[in-house]
């Protein structure tokens, strides 16, 4: 007896078993989460990461996050996708205010963070950048818990609106501070201009040509869910699958997808959006992932300009949610609970920060240690306020 | 009792109450967004009433009471602007029709006040299923006596306003084969059907206090019937009409409505009779499944023909009081309609056919509301 057909010890941990590890662990915190404690199940689904990671067990190693990182997109892009495409350019026409509002947010937000980082030293530039990734909400934190909770309602739907035009905001201001970035590091005036150029007008060219493509095929299919659904599907996927490798941003591909898809379809040929039960599958890939990348030594060493971060941030929200809020149109209390709502820091920023630092690896470890320990907190209570915000809105489903 | 005084009101006037649906522009699905609707729609100079309904995915607009159809048009028309004009800074869309296409009546949600906290808990999931959307027709009546032969002379008529009105062929995603599918949802509570054959007031009045001290009804409100007598108003409502998809269709109703009303309470030529409620199941099930194509066993002569026909030949036995009361163009267009067959049921299944799916059909429908096509 030689039972050479068994496998020879230790097992190698393929990368089939490490995934499908992945999301039985994250599936079983999350439900634990809910179950036990009430709180979202994205908090489950972090703390799973949490304990697969660097931080704790290294079963996820950093190496293997890095690997990760066309996943993360995918899911972001998936996310980003369907945000992009709740997007409704008409509302915006027949609400001006609406617009003026969500530009207020940004814009308020990014002046508070940027003043409060001057205060507490930074340089112009970091704080700039880092006030740019702490405008936008996260995507997959808002869509996530509005699912969850199955929410519908006013403060839902501007919630996921403001999102959509804070996240692009924040990356069309990181993007903008790129030129002083080269010029910092004493670079050819060329890349200066051309790198952001490149990532705008490549993005945004990437989602048009994808969105074309989608709806001219949809056209063709017609009107058959399961066709329209693999189709979404291949154009999401086709499209992350480009921005990533032209090096372009996967974030404004796909919010550019969706909005056009959406708003370009004067036919009506795509039917509406149900990704169902595939999109929890990258939903909790995602929030493993990105629980696994949280960096719990920042929150030592800047604890303090983390509260400060994340007190601005919500302030500077608020601030423009109560002076425009009711000229948009919201019911009284709306605004403040929109300003909860959009507090949720997530994978979006440390994308952004991974993103920067590819480049520039010095600065991007600087800016690691400003924002990455404000995404820490939020990471955890920003499903929590979202969560809050829409159940008091009295918008979620009593048994969502 | 003094619910059941029979207020005065002027006789023959005609008021109109139209539910409508609230559409999310993302899915076409219904939204639930009816008491921001509501508010916002509270601090603007309205004429009429808009208010809540069963779910919070319906608002109901009153319009004040009129003799004519051209000011009654003229009122809805301003009410309709207001609330398409709202609805779209709340990103909502707004449809005629009388039920949503695809709705998932599971889905919906109790809007929270305390008559209809009472209903969901009374009646379960019919309440939730109620959310269907219908227009009610208010003709005024001198008196108590009057209201109640009103009544029973209208019943001979409900096919006819079950078939004009009509359009809510598709239901939970599919097509009924009916052109009114709405009034199943109404037949399951234990109070629709018609009111009782009473001879006048007094009996009426007998009949219901008896209902009341029996425990089943506690106010006029608890009969879901097809017309009922509406003392508080001083009226009496026909509450079988589908909401149409545009608000001309609902004042041409109302213009016939009144015009019926007119002739039986002038002329007095007929006498109630049971054998309108013998043949009513009958010609009401026609009415729903074939619309002015079905039959209709006429009540009075036992003469079997179309509803259509039938139609044809009231709005002209009419015609002379409706020339009194500035409702005869309305009469004309509804005549004309009924010859060539065009039906709000038919127009949807036609936009069905075209378009392939469900959710188009709801974004017509919001476009011929939202501008009056």
């Amino acid at each position: 007896m030689k039972l050479d057909f068994l496998p020879e010890l230790p097992f190698a941990l393929s990368q089939p078993v490490l995934f499908g590890a992945l999301l039985v662990l994250g599936l079983a915190a999350g439900e634990a989460a809910r179950r036990y404690a009430a709180l979202p199940r994205i908090t489950g689904y972090v703390l799973a990461g949490v304990l697969l990671g660097p931080e704790a067990t290294n079963l996820l190693s950093a190496d293997a996050l890095l690997d990760a990182r066309l996943l993360v997109d995918l899911s972001i892009g998936l996310i980003v996708f369907e945000l992009g495409f709740r997007l409704d350019f008409a509302w915006l026409r027949r609400n001006r205010w609406l617009l003026v509002t969500a530009l207020a947010e940004s814009l308020f937000c990014f002046a508070a963070l940027y003043a409060t980082l001057s205060w507490f030293g930074f340089r112009p530039l970091l704080a700039a950048a880092a006030a740019a990734i702490g405008t936008a909400t996260s995507p997959a934190v808002v869509m996530v818990v509005a699912h969850e909770l199955r929410a519908e309602g006013q403060v839902t739907e501007r919630m996921l609106l403001f999102t959509a035009v804070n996240s692009m905001a924040a990356y069309l201001a990181l993007t903008l501070l790129l030129p002083f970035l080269y010029f910092e590091q004493a670079s050819a005036w060329q890349d200066a201009v051309l790198h952001p150029l490149y990532l705008l007008a490549g993005s945004v060219l990437t989602g048009l040509v994808g969105c074309l493509l989608l709806l001219r095929l949809a056209a063709w299919i017609g009107q058959r869910e399961e066709g329209q659904f693999v189709l979404l599907v291949a154009a999401v996927v086709l499209t992350v699958g480009a921005a990533h490798s032209l090096n372009l941003s996967v974030l404004l591909a796909l919010l550019t997808l969706g909005m056009l898809a959406r708003n370009l379809d004067r036919a009506h040929v795509l039917l509406p959006l149900r990704f169902g039960h595939g999109g929890q599958l990258f939903f909790v890939v995602l929030f493993v992932l990105t629980g696994a990348s949280l960096e719990f030594a920042s929150l030592a060493t800047a604890a303090g300009v983390a509260v400060a971060f994340i007190v601005m941030r919500f302030l500077g929200k608020a601030l423009a949610l109560l002076a425009f809020g009711r000229l948009s149109g919201i019911r009284p209390g709306g605004a403040g609970l929109l300003a909860i709502a959009l507090l949720p820091m997530s994978g979006l920023a440390v994308v952004m920060v991974q993103d920067t630092a590819l480049f520039y690896p010095s600065f991007g470890r600087e800016l690691a240690d400003v924002v990455l320990a404000a995404v820490v907190v939020l990471e955890l209570a920003g499903p929590l306020a979202t969560q809050f915000a829409l159940r008091r809105a009295g918008e979620a489903r009593p048994d969502g | 009792m003094d619910e059941m005084n029979f207020s005065r009101s002027a006789g023959l006037s005609v008021g109109v109450e139209l539910e409508l649906q609230l559409v999310r522009p993302h899915d076409l699905d219904l939204s639930r967004d009816a008491a921001d609707l509501l508010s916002r729609l509270g601090r603007r100079k309205l004429p009429g009433a808009v208010k809540p309904e069963i779910t919070e995915s319906m608002i109901e607009l009153n319009s004040s009471v009129h003799t004519g159809c051209s000011p009654l048009l003229a009122e809805l028309e301003a009410m309709r602007a207001a609330v398409v004009q709202e609805a779209g800074v709340l990103n909502l869309r707004i449809s005629g029709g009388g039920s949503h296409p695809f709705h998932d009546w599971a889905d919906r949600r109790i809007f929270p006040n305390e008559r209809f906290r009472f209903i969901v808990e009374r009646y379960g999931y019919l309440a939730k299923q109620f959310t269907v959307f219908g227009q009610h027709i208010h003709v005024g009546c001198p008196g108590g006596d009057e209201a109640v032969y009103l009544t029973h002379m209208l019943t001979r008529y409900v096919p006819h306003f079950i078939a004009l009105s009509a359009a809510s062929p598709f239901y939970q995603g599919e097509d009924t084969s009916f052109q009114s599918s709405r009034l199943t949802a109404v037949s399951a509570f234990p109070l629709a059907g018609h009111m009782p054959f009473v001879a006048d007031w007094a009996q009426f009045t007998d009949y219901f206090a008896r209902m009341q001290q029996f425990g089943i009804v506690a106010s006029m409100k608890d009969f879901y019937w097809d017309i009922r007598p509406k003392p508080e108003y001083g009226t009496i409502e026909i509450r079988v009409c589908d909401t149409p998809l545009t608000v001309r269709r609902a004042v041409l109703l109302a213009g016939y409505a009144q015009a019926l009303a007119a002739h039986h309470l002038a002329e007095r030529s007929l006498q109630p009779a049971r054998a309108v409620y013998l043949v009513n199941s009958y010609n009401r099930f026609e009415a729903c499944r074939f619309g002015i194509g079905g039959d209709l066993v006429e009540p009075y002569s036992g003469v079997r023909k179309k509803i259509g026909q039938d139609i044809l030949e009231s709005i002209a036995k009419v015609a002379p009081h409706a020339a009194q009361l500035d409702c005869r163009d309305a009469l004309e267009e509804l005549a004309a309609m009924v010859r060539v067959g065009q039906t709000d049921a038919g127009w949807l299944r036609s936009r069905h056919a075209a378009r392939g799916s469900l959710a188009d059909v709801v974004r017509d429908a919001c476009a011929r509301w939202e501008k009056n096509a």
